[in-house]
């Protein structure tokens, strides 16, 4: 793994701008990854040993998934949705995960790490990189039994809506009042279909 | 790498060596640690390359020999079988984890719901030698997560077509475990008893009904105190079953009394098929009934007095849009009676675990 300013520098290109979630995000990649035993992890064969739960979709995200190479395609990367700054990195291979928590008092303690910076946002990043780990995170070793549906690798279940006919893959089907359906046709979609004509119009 | 064929012995696909001559093998299988009341798991995964290192703990954990992989094409490893077999089993709603331990899975809900097992088949599973899985009973609900069976392979290393055989049986009859999620969720209540529509006493009904309900994520949306006539039971039938309604329970009138009409009411109201009598005690003056797809479930007074009832064992399958009718009232016999103890730990006890 490269050292913490290249990560950080690489990370914010990525992103596509420097801020405190960027260094929230690198550090908390580059400890979880320490913590669980992968040094290099967006390489094989460690690729393949890591999952990575994030529990907020936010700047520190992005910076999670650029230090570590976990991405929603490769199924390694996680989504909870508990809008909470925090990760869980676990290591399939030994089973070992922790869970880090960003702290709210690392915020109130900015001024006592950077105090020498008066541009707030410029103030956050220098202090962010300078705490301690123990000050700008809550760590925690904790299990996480990774489900046979979320895990890597091809796809092992499908079956077919038994209302719209689509193909529902990774057992996210749900069998309501006697037929197999997918989240959709079980419970309303998160979309509106527009009618006929106004589909005429889009196009 | 320390390897003396002399001292090697064929097992079933396996060699077993000396643990001190181990040091550069993967072990065949995980290798379970247990510290009483501290610790019970593998200290050692499948796959593990023994180094010098382990040997020391090895031994400490009683180890003098280990089994060393060399499985021909016809013998598949317990962690890989139990993959197999799993995946055979778990219908809609079930799922498990990625990671075998010591040769088990775990079936788990993947939501809530009521669980659904194929009991014949799961018997006929486990006459297959080699595999098993046990589960919790049939019908009952579970929350999401919650472990509702067990599987493995028996042996270390099972042979194919003794585990092709069992997933081919789990696959004929699947779904062997599925999870039917709540459907229905708007309730409404009708409280029957000149009593307590006189004032005469305070109903206790809707405080409970409500509560029951909740545990399964439905809402009362509508509670009505009703006298025992027939007619004015039969319209509010009609009109709670023309207004957005997916189940009405009624509760009081059951009895044998002349005041006893709630399920005269119900028929009246165009009730296609009413059953009455349940063999559940308490609960035996239960009664279900239907306008098309609509149930309308009706509660004797022992809702009243005692904390679990025949309502208890219908409410789950109902809200999961079975249609319950006197075969299944009837087949709550065996474990249909409450033990009435002391402190009453229901659902974990043999009330309603009928197959």
């Amino acid at each position: 793994m490269e050292d913490f300013e290249t990560l950080l520098e690489g990370s914010a290109k990525a992103h596509g701008h420097l801020c405190a979630g960027q260094v929230v995000g690198v550090r908390m990649a580059m400890l979880g990854c320490d913590l669980i035993g992968l040094d290099n992890p967006s390489q094989l064969p460690q690729i393949k040993k890591l999952i990575v739960y994030v529990e907020i979709d936010r700047c520190a995200t992005d910076a999670i998934s650029y230090v570590t190479g976990v991405k929603l395609g490769r199924r390694s990367l996680k989504f909870v949705d508990n809008g909470i700054m925090a990760a869980t990195f676990v290591n399939l291979e030994s089973g070992i995960a922790y869970r880090i928590v960003s702290t709210e008092s690392s915020r109130e303690r900015i001024h006592e790490y950077a105090p020498e910076i008066t541009d707030p946002r410029q103030q956050q990043v220098a202090a962010y990189k300078r705490m301690p780990d123990n000050v700008l995170f809550d760590i925690m070793p904790v299990q996480v039994d990774v489900p046979v549906h979320d895990m890597p690798g091809p796809t092992r279940f499908k079956v077919r809506c038994e209302s719209c006919g689509i193909m529902v893959r990774d057992k996210k089907e749900v069998l309501l009042n006697g037929k197999v359906l997918c989240q959709s046709c079980a419970y309303g979609p998160y979309y509106q279909q527009l009618e006929a004509n106004v589909q005429q119009k889009i196009a | 790498m320390c390897e003396n064929s002399r001292n090697r012995q064929w097992n079933g696909g396996m060699n077993k060596i000396k643990v001190e001559e181990a040091i550069g093998t993967r072990l065949a299988h995980d290798i379970t640690e247990v510290r009483p009341g501290e610790y019970k798991g593998a200290s050692f995964r499948k796959g593990h390359k023994v180094e010098e290192t382990d040997v020391c703990r090895l031994m400490r954990l009683g180890k003098r020999h280990l089994y060393v992989l060399d499985l021909n094409a016809d013998q598949v490893h317990e962690d890989d079988a139990v993959v197999e077999l799993a995946s055979a089993l778990a219908g809609p709603g079930v799922t498990f984890s990625g990671s075998p331990e010591e040769g088990k899975l775990q079936l788990r809900a993947a939501y809530t719901g009521l669980l659904k097992i194929n009991v014949q088949a799961l018997e006929d599973f486990n006459m297959i030698p080699d595999v098993m899985c046990a589960s919790m009973h049939n019908n009952v609900p579970v929350t999401k997560g919650q472990i509702v069976a067990g599987t493995r392979a028996i042996p270390l290393v099972i042979q194919r077509s003794v585990l092709d055989q069992a997933v081919d049986l789990a696959r004929e009859k699947a779904p062997i475990f599925s999870i039917k999620a709540y459907h229905r969720k708007k309730i409404r209540l009708i409280i029957t008893g000149n009593e307590v529509y006189e004032g005469l006493i305070e109903d206790r009904f809707e405080a409970i009904v409500k509560e029951k309900l909740s545990a399964f994520g439905a809402t009362l949306e509508e509670t009505v105190i009703l006298p025992d006539d027939v007619e004015v039971i039969a319209d509010t039938v009609r009109r709670f079953a023309a207004n957005d309604t997916d189940m009405i329970i009624t509760t009081g009138g059951m009895s044998v009394d002349p005041d006893d009409v709630t399920r005269h009411g119900i028929r009246q109201a165009g009730a296609d098929s009413l059953y009455y009598g349940a063999a559940v005690l308490p609960g035996a003056m239960f009664q279900i009934a239907y306008m098309g797809d609509l149930p309308i479930a009706g509660i004797p007074a022992c809702g009243l007095h005692h904390k679990t009832t025949v309502f208890d064992l219908v409410l789950p399958r109902l809200l999961a849009g079975e249609r319950l009718d006197d075969r299944d009232l009837a087949h709550f016999a065996v474990g249909g009676m409450c033990l009435e103890c002391p402190v009453c730990r229901y659902p974990a006890c043999s009330m309603g675990k009928a197959r």
